[in-house]
């Protein structure tokens, strides 16, 4: 909660420094100063900036956030566009970690074999690349030469029609997810080799198991920590990566939408959007601290205390 | 290389008179017309600044005015049947069509005309023709079908500027307000996607042809090109990537038109700021422009250079403004010595994007020829808009004016580019008040011809219209003289 209200403060003020307001954007050329003046008026941007943060963090709260540009709703442009960014990112995300975790373990396990030392050159070259070069390139290839899948728009009818919806996001979710998976079997590859040099594996190895099978038994579960941790960013990140793609195939998403909206100086809908993502940042965080605990009882400690705490309360109450 | 012009004659003709629904079942033409573009709508509030967005989809589409002007340019009559103008040019009385009915079936009256007007007159309107229009000054509504309007002194323009004020329904206070009386109704817009236009059954003029016709709006140019290749959108109405011209040019699927364009290019200076106070700094700079090559670099064989602000297509355009001031870096260098700003270094502020890339590093490198450093600042649309265009906080600015009959923006000393020339705002006076067309258009010439002169700003080339349309696809104007896309005549066959 404490961070969400200094992100909302930083958010505000930081954007009050960039020159350029929506109003000016609004007329357009050929309009008079009194005019922009008394536009500015009737959007509020002449009241002090106190005045100003306290009415978007009530219109935030209320949900009666307006686009200072169009008059739409916040939350109707939201949940319209996250129609789209939400399905997205989950797809491009799905993808990654089907695709990176075992491919991460294989060329930890095989790094001496032509295929681990394929897999993990490719990652490099994966992270190295642009996002929106790969998807010019799947569009070039898929879309213009081949003709499989559409090279962008995202059908009229929404998801009236999932077949098409999900075609739509195909090529746009590969791309996200070429770029995560280049990033994640490379954590996956090192979280795994430094399991493999532990000495509860040699131990397990040399009790006559074999390296799969004591990975297996023993291995993956303390691997998996530092994973979950990366997994947590990587699905934050898979919602900035929209931000670039969906510009790439003209998805009309929420990416889009924080473009247009910072291109215009739409500052409630910027703030709205920025806020409303730091929030969901911070959760999926929250869910990961948990996620770990549970996987290595022994991160519980520094917060064992309070739980503890909490715990000896009730009893007390009982 | 020349281009095809693709008009309204199509095959269908004989039937005009059958209802869509006839129409489709014989298979001739489609459903719906799916037309791309960037230029998406910011707000549907029809009298907000220039608002072009809205204009060129809505305007003659879902919203008609008093009079509109034709993909020619050319001021015609649309809700007025009839203009009648008093000998002293002070009153004008205009009869409306008969049997014209909003989208929601209420007839159009002479009080819902008065009402348009007014609402963009008023002291509170926002629209950038405001101050066009204000010579109203009072107006009349004698019958349910005549309008007359009293003003304070004789305007030629009025029929022009009245083109822009869309009329709805007396009293509707919705910003909003979809309520016009066009070929099309608004089926509804997803900000950031789409907007759908379906047809007006209840039309009072010739019935559009296509029962749908869509925008389908794009941030990136690559985006709305590839949705052209995959059959996703069938027409992108204005191409502003060159490089990507070429696969459309050698493939048969696609129709490349070329026509006329108000869309200028202009290179601005600062009038107030030293050493641009001094012409002579300012015509040593426009010279050092080889605008022949700024234009190929950019568009290839397409477009064309000019020398002032009028547009080919507007009656005082004069080709020969356009060796004013021609291509000649002696003379330039000379002039600038001449002046005392040997040596200048000056930033040039602009609106980063692909073309303005391409235009700048170009006059960066004709400036560096005769000595002048040009610094390049790269800002966004609406930092552009405090700095340049509200605070005039600038040096030099590029910005593309795609305006009709903007030249006139030259007699305001407020503008921007803070040119104040007392004969030519006295011109434009007059211009206004001028008892004959001919009159108008000689007195506009003779305002061309002295910024042309003087320049306060270099006028570097008009970017050519260029359309691109899936073959099937007719009935689309290929120039753009107005803001307004008329869609009534779009067809795609099949």
């Amino acid at each position: 909660m404490i961070s969400l209200f200094l992100a909302s403060v930083i958010i505000f003020f930081v954007l009050r420094m960039l020159p350029g307001d929506a109003s000016a954007t609004l007329l357009g050329v050929g309009t008079t100063e009194e005019q922009l003046d008394q536009l500015r008026d009737e959007l509020g941007a002449n009241e002090p900036l106190v005045v100003q943060y306290a009415q978007w963090l009530k219109d935030f709260v209320t949900g009666s956030s307006v686009s200072l540009i169009s008059g739409s709703s916040f939350g109707e442009l939201v949940i319209q566009r996250a129609s789209i960014t939400v399905p997205l990112s989950l797809m491009a995300f799905t993808i990654a970690v089907l695709v990176s975790l075992p491919l991460g373990i294989v060329s930890a396990t095989k790094r001496t074999s032509a295929l681990g030392a394929f897999v993990s050159a490719a990652s490099q070259v994966g992270v190295a690349v642009p996002i929106f070069w790969v998807g010019i390139l799947l569009i070039s290839i898929f879309s213009l030469q081949l003709g499989w899948l559409p090279a962008g728009t995202f059908p009229r009818q929404g998801w009236d029609d999932p077949g098409e919806a999900l075609r739509a996001l195909i090529l746009p979710a590969l791309t996200i997810a070429i770029a995560m998976s280049a990033v994640m079997v490379r954590y996956v590859r090192s979280s795994v080799l430094d399991v493999l040099e532990t000495d509860y594996m040699r131990t397990a190895q040399s009790l006559g198991y074999s390296q799969s099978r004591a990975l297996l038994r023993h291995g993956l579960r303390n691997a998996a920590v530092p994973v979950v941790a990366i997994l947590g960013i990587e699905l934050g990140t898979s919602l900035l990566g929209a931000v670039v793609v969906e510009n790439v195939f003209g998805l009309g998403g929420l990416g889009q939408l924080l473009l247009s909206s910072v291109t215009s100086r739409d500052l409630p809908i910027i703030q709205n959007l920025v806020l409303l993502l730091t929030a969901v940042v911070l959760i999926i965080n929250a869910l990961v601290e948990i996620l770990q605990q549970w996987l290595d009882p022994r991160l519980r400690v520094p917060h064992g205390r309070r739980r503890r705490l909490r715990v000896s309360k009730s009893q007390v109450g009982a | 290389m020349s281009a095809a012009l693709v008009l309204g004659a199509c095959s269908n003709a004989s039937n005009d008179d059958a209802s869509p629904n006839e129409e489709t079942s014989t298979g001739q033409i489609a459903d719906e017309v799916i037309v791309g573009s960037t230029n998406e709508p910011t707000t549907l509030e029809r009298n907000v600044g220039g608002s072009s967005g809205i204009s060129e989809a809505l305007t003659r589409n879902v919203f008609e005015g008093l009079t509109s002007i034709n993909d020619e340019g050319k001021v015609e009559n649309t809700l007025a049947e009839t203009i009648e103008v008093s000998e002293d040019g002070l009153t004008y009385t205009f009869t409306l069509q008969r049997d014209v009915l909003f989208h929601d079936g209420t007839p159009l009256t002479s009080a819902d005309v008065a009402w348009s007007v007014n609402e963009a007159i008023g002291p509170n309107s926002l629209s950038a023709r405001a101050s066009d229009l204000r010579v109203i000054q009072e107006i009349e509504t004698p019958d349910d079908r005549t309008v007359v309007m009293h003003l304070d002194h004789a305007s030629a323009s009025l029929p022009f500027f009245l083109a822009s004020v869309t009329i709805v329904k007396d009293g509707d206070k919705e910003n909003n307000s979809e309520n016009g009386t066009g070929p099309y109704v608004l089926d509804e817009w997803v900000q950031g996607d789409h907007l759908t236009m379906v047809l007006n059954d209840d039309y009072w003029g010739e019935p559009a042809k296509t029962p749908v016709i869509t925008f389908q709006f794009f941030t990136d140019e690559t985006a709305l090109n590839n949705a052209l290749q995959t059959g996703a959108v069938d027409l992108v109405i204005h191409q502003e990537s060159p490089d990507q011209l070429a696969t459309f040019e050698s493939n048969p699927d696609f129709v490349v038109t070329e026509g006329d364009s108000i869309k200028k290019w202009v290179w601005t200076f600062n009038n107030k700021e030293e050493p641009f106070t001094d012409e002579r700094v300012r015509q040593a700079l426009y010279k050092a422009i080889d605008r022949e090559a700024l234009l190929t670099a950019v568009w290839g064989e397409y477009g064309e250079v000019i020398g002032s602000m009028p547009p080919v297509s507007e009656p005082w355009f004069d080709a020969s403004f356009a060796d004013i001031h021609a291509y000649d870096p002696e003379e330039a260098k000379a002039l600038l010595e001449e002046a005392g700003a040997s040596g200048l270094t000056t930033d040039i502020t602009y609106v980063a994007g692909g073309t303005e890339e391409i235009i700048v590093q170009q006059l960066r490198a004709n400036l560096a020829d005769i000595g002048v450093t040009l610094n390049l600042v790269p800002v966004d649309d609406s930092a552009w808009y405090e700095d340049v265009y509200t605070n005039k906080d600038y040096e030099t600015t590029l910005m593309n004016h795609n305006n009709p009959r903007d030249v006139l923006w030259y007699a305001n000393p407020d503008f921007y580019w803070q040119y104040d020339n007392a004969q030519v705002q006295e011109l434009a006076v007059q211009a206004d008040s001028a008892a004959s067309e001919e009159e108008q258009v000689e007195l506009i010439h003779s305002l061309s011809d002295i910024i042309a002169h003087e320049a306060p700003s270099a006028w570097l080339f008009m970017a050519p219209q260029i359309r691109i349309a899936d073959a099937s696809v007719s009935g689309f104007s290929a120039s753009k003289n107005a803001e307004p896309f008329y869609v009534g005549n779009l067809v795609k066959e099949g």
